[in-house]
């Protein structure tokens, strides 16, 4: 490109558009994030709805598979900023957002886990505890600790939220998609028993990360191959 | 009355840097080289003159012990960009 060389007004116009659609053009997520994403949480909530369904449990958490993805993830992440070229304007809101998603995630996984008991223990300073009783007396009542009935739907809610937001920021109709699936499979799921929930929130992860990841992988490597 | 064009906007290199970095935060200066098709040198004396008016900022820095340019439009840049497009819309009637 000569250095001097000056335009008439309508190339400068020209040469504007242009240069804009060349960066436009010249970035394409990698989707191995959503990929990865979108694999672990189906893997885990599918396996979580088939222990319910057919009553069998494995000798560890399921959900472990879910923080093993962590380390692979920061791997990419550096990796990322290590080829990365540009920075956006929407990365640093977008980064925002998915942090706080892990920590929303991380609050509704530590609050299942410590909410209930210490319910109880408040239950009982007051001097009562809950008990399962049956209706048509088939049984003896029962006392049972405290729970949040159909919990998983507030995840399903919390996995369309960055979906969405990443989606009309970076205007990916794919992840739109997913997330109104999600929010859709949520409002369902309020209305389904919890092994039902899991079984939506494997299609919610598939629908939001992995549907999305596949096609983002497939424009990137077509970008990729044009580009050599 | 048309408004004067910016003459330090109104070559091609320079509108094409400025066009690239208006549309990112920031952007390595081997990226810029790439999408303009400019030499080094050439990129080299239009960064510098874009920088000596204040619409750009360049930071060196060293990544993976590489030396690393990477420049970034300011909020002068922003608004003399503006006003360049302004200028040239009002000359095409856009």
């Amino acid at each position: 490109m000569p250095n001097e060389k000056q335009l008439s007004e309508k190339e400068s116009l020209q040469l504007n558009t242009d240069m804009i659609q060349k960066v436009k053009n010249s970035y394409h997520d990698k989707g191995v994030g959503p990929l990865l994403w979108g694999t672990v949480v189906a893997i885990a909530s599918f396996v979580s709805y088939l222990q319910l369904e057919y009553d069998f449990k494995l000798s560890f958490d399921i959900w472990l598979i879910v923080l093993g993805a962590i380390i692979p993830q920061i791997y990419l992440i550096n990796q990322d900023k290590k080829t990365q070229k540009i920075k956006r304007h929407e990365d640093a809101a977008l980064n925002a957002v998915w942090l706080v998603y892990a920590l929303t995630i991380f609050g509704l996984s530590f609050y299942q886990s410590f909410a209930p008991n210490a319910a109880e223990q408040i239950m009982k300073t007051y001097g009562w505890q809950l008990v399962k009783h049956q209706i048509d007396n088939s049984k003896p009542d029962e006392i049972i600790s405290p729970f949040t009935p159909s919990f998983y739907s507030l995840y399903i809610l919390v996995y369309a939220f960055p979906t969405m937001v990443t989606g009309l920021v970076k205007k990916y109709r794919p992840m739109i998609i997913g997330a109104i699936i999600a929010y859709s499979l949520f409002i369902v799921s309020c209305f389904t028993e919890t092994k039902y929930d899991f079984l939506l929130g494997a299609i919610s992860a598939l629908a939001c990360w992995f549907i999305p990841g596949i096609l983002l992988r497939r424009m990137y490597l077509q970008q990729k191959k044009s580009n050599v | 009355m048309f408004k004067e064009l910016d003459p330090i906007l109104h070559s091609q290199l320079r509108l094409a840097v400025m066009s690239l970095l208006i549309s990112v935060k920031e952007a390595e200066f081997t990226f810029i080289k790439e999408k303009t098709n400019s030499t080094a040198g050439n990129l080299s004396v239009q960064v510098q003159k874009l920088k000596e008016v204040g619409y750009i900022d360049v930071a060196k820095q060293f990544k993976d012990n590489y030396p690393q340019t990477t420049c970034k439009i300011t909020a002068k840049g922003i608004e003399a960009f503006e006003s360049y497009v302004n200028a040239l819309q009002a000359y095409l009637k856009v």
